[in-house]
């Protein structure tokens, strides 16, 4: 069967329409949430509707970036390329204060000081001129 | 109870087939899709051209109307392909139960050929520009399943307090069956120290708590309760199915879910019982989704073996260990040690014990529980005489 070459890059978001207000409040600094204009119930990743209600009526609203740590996992090869280089790597799921839960990173601790819960806050990693990620660190360290 | 329902109870399982399983089976899937179905016509003393209703998984060579075709069904009068990758399993048994309950058509056939053992797999084929939800987990190195149940696996045994080698004592509980099972393509026994010793795959995720991939094809034939009894083998009814996704479920992670841990399985299985008139104690085996041995647990949960945080408990106490277990699970090695054919090997595994034929045999089995993968839009069925 066919094998084509696995990406060599960093997997790295297409800023699209649905998901350009959250890539440019990344740029600002700002961690953006959908909001429903029906039911206010925040949502993450970006939908196209609520799926809370279904309303089509969304907005978006600046996160406090205070969340905690949710779970957290180490992968090890087989990877792709970028983060075999570089494996271990581990990859965090964080709650939001609001509610939502995201993937991303921790920076500023050893992978064997995290803790279930503990308190974060968001920081900003630049990586080109259109992309800027979200990622976490200790609460009390910033 | 039934009441709700037509399906339940109206139809049975009355033919299955397989191909042999192996890491790379060397015929192309719609072949060995085509031997599945003849031998599992074959078994329920049917032909070819009895088949109108042709129900598949997605993800496979050719179309429900392909093999139709090939068959030389005179008219294909019921057809579908399920989604929901491993949650779609029990899919297309759900869907045959339902056609031939509801007079769509009379004798349908439900398969899964999956040739993966053959094959790159899907996260390696991950875009560098992800434009869907994939842009918000690829950056960061979630990319393949392993890591996306690893996530909830740790925090499983965080919120639980079970034991941490309780995921490793399902893949040890699942290979002792295989070691009886001359299908299994893999049947060496292991113990809980082989499992923690292989590899880190994602930690806490060793390489025996992952199913390999493998080759081959199984089918079944599902015809009504009325028509069974003429046939070749003792019906096994399908008393009741389900499909279910939960609110607000977002695939392998549910980290959108109000709980992750209660998985789209657990939806499924409210109405799975309901249909059946049947609780999660009248079940003698459980046939469970199983491509991580996390997943086995929430499948215990899902469908109400054991409740939420219990299950790592319940299996590091024994309790899905061999044939007189509390709970006998898997008893054909699953995914993890019989083959990866994608949960569709769990289905021909259910009749089995059903009919009493297995090679784990459990005794007096009246009802058997299929149940797909939970961690995603899923799908199950249950089997009584």
């Amino acid at each position: 069967m066919g094998q084509s070459a696995m990406i060599d890059v960093r997997p790295m978001p297409a800023v699209t329409e649905l998901s350009e207000p959250y890539w440019s409040g990344t740029r600002r600094g700002e961690l953006m949430l959908q909001h429903c204009v029906d039911c206010e119930n925040p949502q993450f990743p970006p939908e196209v509707s609520c799926t809370h209600c279904g309303s089509a009526s969304l907005n978006w609203q600046r996160a406090s970036g205070r969340a905690r740590l949710y779970s957290w996992t180490i992968a090890h090869p087989p990877l792709l390329p970028y983060f075999a280089a570089r494996a271990p790597w581990p990859v965090v799921a964080v709650e939001l204060e609001e509610g939502v839960r995201m993937v991303s990173q921790l920076v500023g601790l050893e992978v064997e000081d995290y803790e279930f819960d503990m308190p974060l806050v968001a920081d900003f990693e630049k990586v080109d001129e259109e992309v800027t990620l979200v990622v976490f660190r200790p609460a009390e360290s910033k | 109870m039934s009441g709700r329902s037509t399906v339940g109870g109206k139809s049975a399982i009355v033919g299955i087939g397989t191909t042999e399983f192996a890491r790379q089976i060397g015929r192309p899937e719609e072949v060995t899709a085509l031997e599945a179905i003849r031998s599992a016509l074959e078994d329920a003393g049917l032909n070819p051209k009895d088949v109108d209703g042709v129900f598949q998984v997605e993800g496979q060579t050719g179309e429900p109307w392909d093999v139709a075709h090939r068959l030389g069904v005179e008219n294909l009068r019921a057809f579908s392909t399920t989604g929901g990758g491993g949650g779609a399993a029990a899919g297309p048994v759900v869907w045959a139960a339902t056609a031939v309950a509801g007079g769509l058509c009379e004798v349908a056939v439900a398969y899964r050929a999956r040739n993966r053992g053959s094959m790159q797999r899907p996260w390696a084929q991950s875009p560098a520009r992800p434009t869907d939800r994939r842009a918000f987990d690829l950056p960061y190195g979630l990319v393949a399943p392993a890591q996306q149940i690893a996530l909830t696996a740790r925090r499983y045994l965080y919120e639980s307090g079970a034991p941490e080698d309780c995921f490793a004592r399902v893949a040890v509980a699942q290979r002792d069956h295989a070691t009886r099972n001359p299908r299994a393509v893999f049947r060496d026994p292991i113990t809980v120290e082989d499992v923690l010793e292989s590899r880190m795959i994602s930690d806490p995720l060793h390489l025996l708590e992952c199913c390999p991939e493998t080759d081959g094809a199984c089918a079944v034939v599902v015809t009504s309760v009325e028509r069974a009894r003429d046939l070749a083998q003792a019906p096994a009814v399908i008393a009741g199915v389900a499909q279910g996704t939960g609110h607000r479920h977002t695939l392998m992670t549910n980290l959108q879910a109000p709980d992750p841990l209660v998985w789209p399985g657990a939806s499924a299985a409210q109405d799975l019982y309901a249909m059946a008139g049947l609780t999660p104690g009248d079940v003698d085996v459980a046939l469970l989704y199983d491509m991580f041995t996390p997943v086995t647990l929430y499948n215990l949960e899902s469908y109400g073996f054991c409740g939420r945080g219990e299950a790592g408990h319940f299996v590091a106490e024994g309790g899905i260990d061999g044939v007189d277990a509390k709970l006998p699970v898997n008893t054909h090695g699953g995914n993890m040690s019989e083959g990866f054919l994608h949960g569709f090997n769990h289905v021909l595994e259910g009749v089995r014990q059903i009919r009493g034929s297995s090679t784990g045999q459990v005794a007096n089995v009246d009802v058997a529980l299929v149940g797909a993968a939970p961690v995603v839009p899923t799908s199950s069925f249950l089997l009584t005489r």
